[in-house]
């Protein structure tokens, strides 16, 4: 650990990040111990934050970007259980090697610090007939990016989908598209024990059929109705790893969706 | 409700985003997303680049609510070292490096963004300019060359063909100076 007399010495350059990544994790390193050196790095802060007061005006569209991110969650492929839906199984790919349509987004992945460690497991899945009982889900798994989600809400006629807990929490969004694609948009619902996984379900004629697992830690997930009629209601259960043919008591967040 | 949010203190609305309110951060982009994008535009000098910063530094408070410390100093204050904490990354990287370069004829006009904030701010503006025009000009320069170029004193010692323990000490002592002079404005943060 860096010396009280060398961490003091720097305490101004660092408050202007005139130093290097290392040293400057350093020194916050010794500040967060000695009291006199963060009170005297904090003032130096708000010395330098003072300096770079400049307010300009927003550019259109910033906001919209920020926003359509907040809800994203990296995926962790590792964790993902296999989906085993129907008498499909499915593969799981770890989408690493993603890459975004535009240095920005690339830009924002990393800084966010998402990018580099985050494996996205997406699900594409096909949906049975309307019968009520699940066969032969087709199941894949697709690359897909937080920029699929912006454009399928860029998309005309797409519909948002909210999924609230029984006290009325918003627990996860979905869009969905007019051809029956779906994607996860936000995800509030906490991470469960690995031996557990989310499942979503439609609610077809009235019964819940079954979309695919989601996870314990739902990420980017992409998937694809093709039931007749389509549900009117999307709902999320929490089932043992691997999912279940027939969902749990309760919703643990369910939410309409319009079928007009 | 857009009455009530705009009453939040800056505090609270760091609290309400830690329970996932956007509504909190939405409020939290309009009172000081000007200013966080005004200084990563200034260091970066480049606007594509500077929304990049912004659009993190939101995402980290949106993330990562708990990092703020409001016992530390006020939120504008800590915005602003995040967002120029970026900046700076993205400077050094030889990449935007070049685009600054390319970018050096496009200084942007500054923009309004709220009345009452702006009066604020060219408050503040003025105590700087008086802060900054009050230093020897030696330990200026030091201090513009590393706050808005980016580089590290080691590299501003290069620059200004002057010894490394020389430079960090000019900074040091302007930096004491600006403070002093801040306090004596009454600038909130500067007298820790």
């Amino acid at each position: 650990m860096m010396s009280h007399d060398e961490a003091s010495e720097l305490l101004a350059v660092a408050a202007l990040h005139a130093v290097d990544a290392e040293t400057l994790a350093a020194i916050e390193e010794h500040a967060a111990t000695c009291p006199r050196c963060q009170s005297e790095l904090d003032s130096y802060r708000a010395v330098a934050a003072a300096l770079g007061n400049s307010v300009e005006e927003l550019p259109e569209g910033l906001w919209t970007n920020i926003s359509s991110q907040l809800w994203e969650r990296t995926g962790d492929a590792a964790e993902m259980p296999s989906l085993v839906i129907g008498d499909t199984p499915a593969e799981v790919v770890s989408i690493g090697v993603a890459t975004r349509s535009s240095r920005r987004l690339r830009k924002a992945l990393s800084g966010v610090a998402f990018a580099a460690a985050a494996l996205i497991v997406v699900l594409a899945l096909s949906l049975l007939s309307a019968q009520n009982h699940v066969t032969n889900l087709q199941s894949a798994l697709k690359l897909a990016s937080r920029s699929a989600v912006q454009r399928a809400m860029a998309t005309p006629g797409h519909q948002v989908v909210n999924l609230t807990s029984a006290t009325g929490q918003r627990l996860a969004k979905f869009v969905m598209l007019p051809d029956g694609t779906g994607y996860l948009v936000k995800c509030a619902m906490p991470n469960l024990a690995s031996n557990d996984t989310y499942q979503l379900w439609g609610i077809v004629k009235g019964s819940p059929v079954s979309i695919g697992v989601m996870g314990s830690s739902p990420g980017q997930v992409t998937f694809t109705l093709n039931s007749s009629p389509g549900p009117s209601e999307l709902a999320v259960t929490v089932q043992k790893a691997g999912g279940s043919l027939t969902p749990a008591k309760k919703f643990v967040a369910s939410g309409p969706v319009d079928v007009s | 409700m857009d009455d009530d949010i705009r009453e939040v203190s800056d505090a609270q609305l760091v609290t309400m985003i830690a329970r996932y309110n956007e509504v909190a951060l939405a409020e939290t982009y309009r009172r000081h997303g000007g200013a966080v994008f005004g200084l990563a535009r200034r260091v970066l000098n480049g606007a594509a680049e500077a929304e990049d910063v912004t659009q993190e530094v939101f995402l980290r408070l949106w993330n990562q609510p708990e990092r703020f410390d409001p016992s530390r100093g006020n939120l504008r204050s800590w915005l602003l070292t995040q967002s120029h904490a970026r900046a700076v990354e993205t400077i050094r990287s030889l990449t935007a490096r070049r685009q600054r370069e390319i970018n050096d004829a496009h200084k942007a006009a500054r923009g309004a963004y709220d009345m009452q904030h702006e009066a604020w701010d060219v408050v503040l503006a003025e105590d700087v300019k008086k802060a900054l025009d009050e230093l020897p000009p030696e330990e200026r320069r030091a201090i513009e060359l590393a706050y808005f170029e980016g580089y590290t004193y080691i590299k501003v010692a290069e620059i200004l063909n002057e010894p490394e323990g020389t430079v960090k000490s000019r900074i040091r002592s302007g930096m004491r100076r600006m403070r002093a002079t801040l306090v004596e404005s009454g600038i909130e943060g500067a007298d820790r």
